[in-house]
């Protein structure tokens, strides 16, 4: 008796929901999921809100993952066929995706290619020719100073006769750094030497090796794929003037990101960091209590990046024509320059460099450092580079040798023949 | 009171079987025998029928996530294998001969059983202690000690390395500045060598699992015979000798086991280096690097997968290699007992 009242209950129950759906399902039967696999802050949720305002039948759906992760996943979803939409790519990672265009369909046509930054457009040239990905936003990168302890330490204070401190190069920008440390207290000079807190000018001379390798033309590959970074003259120019930093006695080798540097950065340990426009924001969060003493000078030896990312559609994309019209949108100028006054990322779209919104940006934090004219300017230098298959695990090798120089363990050249060694014995292609 | 009077307070040889994870007594034995006789034959036989259906669902699994990688990874190991390429080039043993030959490999091997070694021996005397004061029966709370024990255990790695990294941070690490109270004003560079980045990293092992080793112990200590105590009381045993000459004994096997357990642990250490490192190569200078985050490294850093294939069988067996080791110590145990 009781069972069958529960039955019926459930009866009831499944018709009445059933008839619920069944009115929903017109409008559902309509709409496109188009599923997008991304990290960190690629796709910005106003976007997806706004995209979905402007297409009702068009449902976006974000799933995220840590920078690696995420990758991994792709190469793995592209042997399965069980790829995203839309598939976000970091610029270290998209050397080894050129190398196989089969997995993506060709973006020409979406967007006019001379509305972006020609290196940045040629990030998403595979290997080829085929376009498989298209720009999001750009890092640049500046030189972020302490304009307080600049004074204490013998050096101008205003951006521009910092900028022209260093405006000859690298060297000079060594140079600077070891004027900066020989007026270090002598409390701070033997701290040191005796195994305390290390002051310094920058905080982690490794810094500056993908920054000076950036401002080449070439890197580890020749445009056809071939290898080239143990006969590439710049990226032995950009090891070398490094390790002479390391060595100089100018770094805090304070690994970024870590709580020494967050701690650093609100003490004073260090007065200068090389910094995109994304870690303005993170340096405006942890060192909070240094607003207005920071400011912002151009790099030296050029224009500068680091970071940055594409969006590709894969071959095996269920809605592909759904996902183009979605990169299309998110990507064109309108949308960037929207997405930079909303959070901050700076635009790859070239075109928007004349708008007021980014040349007139200032930031108080920064000393009012116009932040947007200085990296519009900064990334405009660049030229296009080719990245290669293996990129990112070649990095980490000249990484890690420039870190044993860092130790003291190694001389410089001895650090280039270990690097060699490593990447040769690790890397085929 | 001399040591052969408590030598002669162990008439009922402990863990008679050489297996330690046999841990029946005679009793349950004879109980267990008389209820098979009795057993319905009928049972049995719709057993044979349907117990297949019921251990199903984990060989299955098995066999899916488990057996079907295993030989994947063998197979791709003879070729010099890219996820993403159309045809792959068959390599022989060439990657075996490469792994050999790589600093990098021996690197991490060496630090692996240095990790282990800094994780496993200070973290069981830790445990062992620990259980003997929790064994005491006036300790007031014993159940809220316990618990407490295992928190560390149900935290995740991932936020405990965290923590841990900020910890043994060079300039305003708290452990920097702890010694710093003990005269040690150097601030240590924890994560730049190999062997204080091991120390740290042993450290986040053995504050995770302390606590389940410790309770493993407190269990083996809980199940000895009280009357062995009453005994030693009575022939004059101090608290001292009493664990050593009855406590440690009676636990050969628990030590045994908990060992073996670290050492399949150990070899797996994985996520503490590469959060205290924050990529995959660990460490600058490889000096945290271990063997499967080298794996790890090989395969999605550097995208050479017959390459980490390789690494995956070499690991398994030095696993082997272990095992065995351990196998010998375990029967030597259990023989000496007989």
């Amino acid at each position: 008796m009781k069972l069958s009242k529960m039955t019926r209950l459930a009866v009831f129950g499944a018709t009445v929901a059933a008839l619920a759906f069944g009115a929903v399902t017109p409008a559902q039967a309509a709409t496109t999921t188009v599923t997008i696999w991304s990290y960190g802050n690629v796709i910005e949720p106003w976007a997806i809100t706004e995209y979905q305002r402007l297409h009702p039948d068009i449902r976006i759906s974000v799933k995220k993952n840590t920078l690696d992760a995420h990758h991994q996943s792709l190469i793995t979803a592209f042997r399965a066929n069980t790829t995203p939409d839309v598939a976000a790519i970091e610029v270290s990672y998209s050397g080894f995706f050129k190398a196989y265009p089969r997995y993506f369909s060709d973006m020409s046509g979406l967007l006019n290619q001379s509305d972006y930054l020609d290196w940045r457009w040629n990030q998403g040239v595979a290997t080829g020719g085929k376009l498989i990905g298209l720009p999001t936003d750009v890092g640049g990168l500046q030189v972020a100073y302490r304009t307080d302890l600049f004074r204490a330490h013998g050096l101008p204070t205003s951006r521009a006769a910092v900028s022209a401190l260093w405006s000859s190069g690298w060297s000079a920008f060594i140079n600077t750094g070891k004027t900066y440390v020989s007026h270090l207290s002598t409390a701070e000079k033997t701290s040191c030497r005796v195994k305390k807190v290390c002051y310094g000018f920058i905080d982690n001379a490794g810094t500056m090796y993908p920054a000076i390798l950036n401002q080449g033309s070439k890197k580890y590959y020749e445009t056809n794929g071939s290898l080239i970074y143990d006969t590439n003259a710049s990226v032995r120019t950009a090891f070398t003037t490094t390790a002479t930093a390391m060595t100089s006695g100018i770094s805090t080798r304070i690994n970024q990101f870590t709580s020494d540097w967050n701690a650093g950065m609100t003490k004073g340990i260090f007065a200068v960091v090389l910094a995109p426009a994304w870690m303005l924001d993170y340096i405006k969060q942890q060192a909070g209590s240094t607003r207005g003493k920071w400011d912002i000078a151009s790099l030296p030896g050029g224009g500068g990046n680091l970071g940055g990312s594409q969006l590709s559609v894969p071959a095996a994309a269920k809605h592909a024509v759904a996902a183009k019209a979605f990169v299309k949108w998110y990507l064109s100028p309108a949308i960037q320059l929207q997405i930079f006054k909303r959070y901050g990322l700076f635009p790859s779209a070239k075109s928007l460099y004349t708008q007021s919104a980014l040349t007139g940006y200032k930031d108080t934090f920064f000393s009012s450092a116009p932040v947007g004219q200085i990296y519009v300017t900064g990334v405009q230098r660049l030229r296009p580079i080719y990245e290669g298959k293996n990129q990112r695990a070649i990095d980490n090798y000249f990484g890690q040798s420039l870190a044993k120089v860092a130790l003291g363990k190694m001389t410089a050249s001895q650090a280039w023949s270990d690097a060699l060694s490593n990447i040769r014995h690790n890397i085929t292609n | 009171m001399s040591q052969a009077t408590v030598e002669q307070v162990k008439p009922v040889p402990p863990g008679r079987s050489p297996n330690v994870f046999k841990t029946t007594t005679p009793q349950q034995r004879k109980l267990r025998k008389q209820r098979k006789q009795s057993e319905d034959a009928g049972i049995r036989a719709l057993n044979a029928k349907w117990g297949y259906l019921f251990i199903a669902p984990f060989f299955v699994m098995f066999l899916i996530f488990g057996l079907a990688p295993v030989i994947y990874s063998i197979f791709i190991a003879f070729f010099n294998w890219d996820p993403l390429a159309d045809t792959q080039e068959w390599y022989g043993l060439k990657n075996f001969e490469l792994l050999l030959t790589d600093d990098q490999f021996w690197v991490a091997l060496r630090n692996t059983f240095s990790i282990w070694f800094f994780s496993t021996f200070p973290q069981l005397l830790m445990a062992l202690g620990l259980a003997a004061i929790l064994k005491n029966r006036f300790l007031k709370g014993s159940t809220f000690w316990r618990t407490m024990l295992l928190v560390p255990n149900i935290t995740a790695v991932l936020a405990i390395a965290i923590v841990f990294g900020q910890l043994f941070g060079r300039d305003f690490g708290l452990v920097n500045l702890v010694l710093s109270w003990f005269g040690v004003t150097q601030h240590i560079d924890w994560v730049a060598h190999p062997l204080t980045s091991h120390i740290a990293i042993a450290t986040m092992i053995t504050w995770r699992w302390l606590g389940y080793n410790t309770l493993i112990c407190l269990a083996a200590m809980l199940s000895i015979p009280q009357y062995l105590y009453e005994s030693a009381d009575l022939d004059g045993a101090s608290k001292w000798q009493q664990f050593r000459y009855v406590t440690m004994p009676q636990m050969k096997n628990t030590i045994v086991f908990v060992l073996i357990v670290a050492t399949i642990g150990g070899l797996q250490v994985f996520a503490e280096p590469l959060i205290l490192g924050g990529n995959m190569s660990g460490g600058d200078s490889r000096q945290f690097s271990t063997l499967t985050l080298f794996l790890y490294e090989q395969a999605f850093v550097n995208n050479r997968w017959g390459y980490a294939a390789a690494i995956g069988i070499l690991i398994t067996v030095i696993v082997l290699i272990v095992s065995g080791i351990n196998f010998l110590i375990t029967r030597r145990i259990a023989s000496e007992d007989n």
